[in-house]
């Protein structure tokens, strides 16, 4: 009950953000799945000779659903980041934090309803638009080259890298250090997280590098949520 | 009976005390005659805005005073003038504060007479006490 | 009745290499309302917020209602009341929202009637969001959620800074109101003296990080007292007498402002230095806080040790 209370409370702090996401990658994504990605699926089909055997994952390369990728990339990180500084940025300035956690629960309930509602919001926002947008290449009455699913896996993975974006940002916005000292490690090791991934190639390897992180961050966050000052 | 009240906060006189002259003041004045009951401390304390433990303490101070006896369980009844002590101590303090006075006024170059007829003129703001509880006695029988 | 409901112990908290309180020794019996005053930055929030374990003591502890600061439990918690400075409260919730989340972290406790009443009675729009509600609205709101769980222990962080006069008030009686109900404590942090004078019953007086008094307004009250000595040539060089705040030189007059030093004392004392007359001149609490916080001026004639 008091869970689902706090969970309320930033569901409904995410809400702007987390339908303005949806909002912008369903019109942008939609814009170019619609007008210039059919294009460039046609043009890309019709260079390919008939009877030639078709990499398929090249076909994937040039396959409609690729050019709303780095749409979703950017939109994701840019989630994570606003979500990290709504919840653990902005409570600093408008000193909302110690009405928040003078109450009757742990703060280890206050922190895991703010992470739920952030994975909430990536789940619910922009992972639908991308399930749709994946299930709307696939028709191939209307795309002669349909994406393959790691296609569909990948932007998952920027979804996920969101979430590495916003637990970084969560642990700089918690800690009380100064910028040229420990702050900044949150975000730049989000920053490195990300890099590493999108030059990782393996789909292994790629999960094992977040789910470590994302390990790291989580114990890093709760261990200074836990004991920082407010 | 109106009981009423004015709290100074600021003043070099503790709250108590204020309530306590107050009260004490709407006694020589008749405005509360013996038997008549004080409000009950809380809901005094909740009128004026103070502590009850402030009332209590000015209660406590008329109760010195001779002024009021609580009665367990009852409350606070202020108490009969006849049952009032007057002792050595205070007639001294009187005539000192007397002293004080006409000592100001003598030096105001005021005549004897006028402060008597001062004192006589002051003296009728309280006179009509003993007629108010005539006429209370008067209106219970 | 002497049952202790907030207890601190050398409570200490260094900021980087500011002290901001310094070793306090803290005892508030159940049943009191306690002004807790001091300067500005003299560390009342710093100590609040020790007290709530929202920031952690360099060295000392602290409890509450028997617990220790640093590890209220969630049952704990629900028997504190916090109002917090500024009445900072969630701009995007209405009055309504807030209520409602607030109530469901006091499951058994909520007075839903209490609150609709003060509401009501405060007319306060109830759809409004906070951040469309003036200071003296919010601050109104931060009141009604701080006592409709009816707390054990009600904390209050400076509620009535900025404040007009009505407003202010109404913190006031709220206190009065919940003390009245059997074992309540509060603990408020102020600058209006007139209103810690009206309400507490006790006063705790920090300056500069370090607890100054802590006991009942009363006493503080008879404590602190100015005496003006008159001398027939030339006023002594060394003026040392028991409980000497300050002390000030007009000519042929020594004007002392005195704690603790009881009239006998004076009299003995002005009548050692041959004082030709003296007078004891009442206070008022607003002059005793200003005196007894001011800095001694160690140039002056004597140096006064803090006890």
């Amino acid at each position: 009950m008091r869970f689902s209370t706090l969970l309320r409370k930033e569901l409904r702090e995410c809400l702007p953000w987390m339908l303005l996401a949806a909002i912008a990658f369903l019109a942008v994504g939609g814009f170019f799945l619609r007008a210039e990605a059919y294009y460039e699926n046609i043009r890309h089909y019709s260079r390919l000779s008939p009877g030639t055997a078709v990499d398929h994952y090249r076909l994937t390369y040039y396959s409609i659903l690729n050019v709303t990728g780095p749409w979703l990339f950017c939109l994701s990180i840019g989630l994570g980041l606003v979500l990290g500084i709504r919840q653990f940025w902005i409570p600093n300035f408008t000193r909302t934090w110690p009405f928040l956690l003078h109450r009757s629960v742990s703060r280890k309930t206050i922190l895991a309803a703010k992470l739920t509602a952030t994975l909430i919001a990536f789940v619910i926002s922009i992972g639908p638009v991308w399930v749709g947008f994946y299930w709307y290449a696939c028709r191939q009455e209307v795309f002669p080259i349909p994406p393959t699913f790691r296609v569909f896996i990948e932007g998952w993975i920027f979804i996920m890298l969101g979430l590495v974006a916003y637990l970084g940002t969560a642990l700089s916005g918690l800690s009380t250090a100064k910028w040229y000292t420990t702050k900044i490690f949150g975000l730049a090791f989000a920053t490195v997280i990300i890099v590493t991934t999108l030059s990782q190639w393996t789909l292994v390897g790629i999960f094992t590098v977040i789910a470590i992180s994302v390990a790291i961050l989580l114990s890093l966050i709760f261990d200074s949520f836990l004991r920082r000052e407010f | 009976m109106a009981l009423w009240i004015q709290i100074l906060p600021g003043s070099s006189e503790p709250i108590y005390v204020q309530v306590a002259e107050q009260i004490s003041k709407a006694i020589a004045r008749g405005e509360l005659a013996s038997g008549d009951k004080l409000p009950a401390v809380r809901k005094l304390a909740a009128e004026l805005v103070i502590n009850p433990n402030t009332v209590a303490r000015a209660y406590r101070r008329l109760e010195q005073a001779g002024l009021v006896t609580t009665k367990t369980g009852s409350g606070t009844f202020v108490s009969d003038p006849k049952l009032r002590r007057t002792d050595a101590a205070d007639i001294n303090m009187l005539t000192e504060r007397m002293d004080t006075l006409i000592t100001r006024g003598l030096n105001l170059g005021l005549k004897a007479q006028d402060l008597i007829s001062l004192f006589e003129r002051r003296l009728a703001k309280f006179g009509n006490k003993s007629k108010k509880q005539e006429d209370r006695k008067k209106r219970n029988e | 009745m002497n049952e202790i409901v907030l207890e601190t112990e050398a409570l200490t908290k260094y900021y980087g290499s500011t002290l901001a309180v310094d070793h306090i020794d803290l005892k508030i019996p159940r049943g009191c309302i306690c002004g807790f005053v001091g300067r500005n930055g003299a560390g009342k929030t710093t100590a609040i917020k020790l007290m709530l374990g929202l920031l952690n003591p360099t060295t000392g502890s602290s409890r509450l209602l028997g617990c220790d600061s640093s590890a209220l439990t969630s049952a704990i918690r629900q028997r504190i009341g916090y109002v917090t400075e500024g009445h900072r409260l969630f701009r995007w919730m209405t009055i309504a929202g807030l209520e409602k989340f607030q109530r469901s972290f006091f499951p058994k406790q909520w007075d839903d009637k209490f609150f609709a009443d003060m509401i009501e009675y405060l007319n306060l729009p109830k759809k409004k969001k906070i951040k469309h509600l003036s200071n003296g609205q919010r601050a109104q709101v931060s009141l009604a959620l701080a006592l409709a769980p009816n707390p054990e222990l009600l904390i209050m962080d400076d509620p009535t800074l900025g404040l007009d006069a009505a407003i202010r008030r109404q913190f006031l009686e709220g206190m009065i109101e919940l003390i009245m109900r059997q074992g309540r404590t509060v603990l408020f942090s102020s600058h209006i003296l007139g209103d810690v004078e009206r309400v507490s019953d006790r006063i705790v007086v920090i300056d500069k990080g370090v607890l100054r008094a802590n006991c009942s307004l009363e006493q503080f009250q008879k404590a602190i007292k100015k005496v003006i000595l008159s001398f027939a040539d030339s006023a002594p060089d060394e003026v040392n007498i028991d409980g000497l705040l300050h002390c000030k030189r007009i000519e042929k007059q020594l004007e002392l402002t005195l704690i603790g030093t009881d009239d006998e004392k004076i009299s003995e004392w002005a009548k050692s230095v041959g004082a030709e007359n003296y007078h004891i001149v009442k206070m008022n609490l607003e002059d005793q806080f200003i005196e007894f916080t001011a800095p001694a001026n160690h140039k002056r004639l004597f140096q006064w040790e803090e006890r």
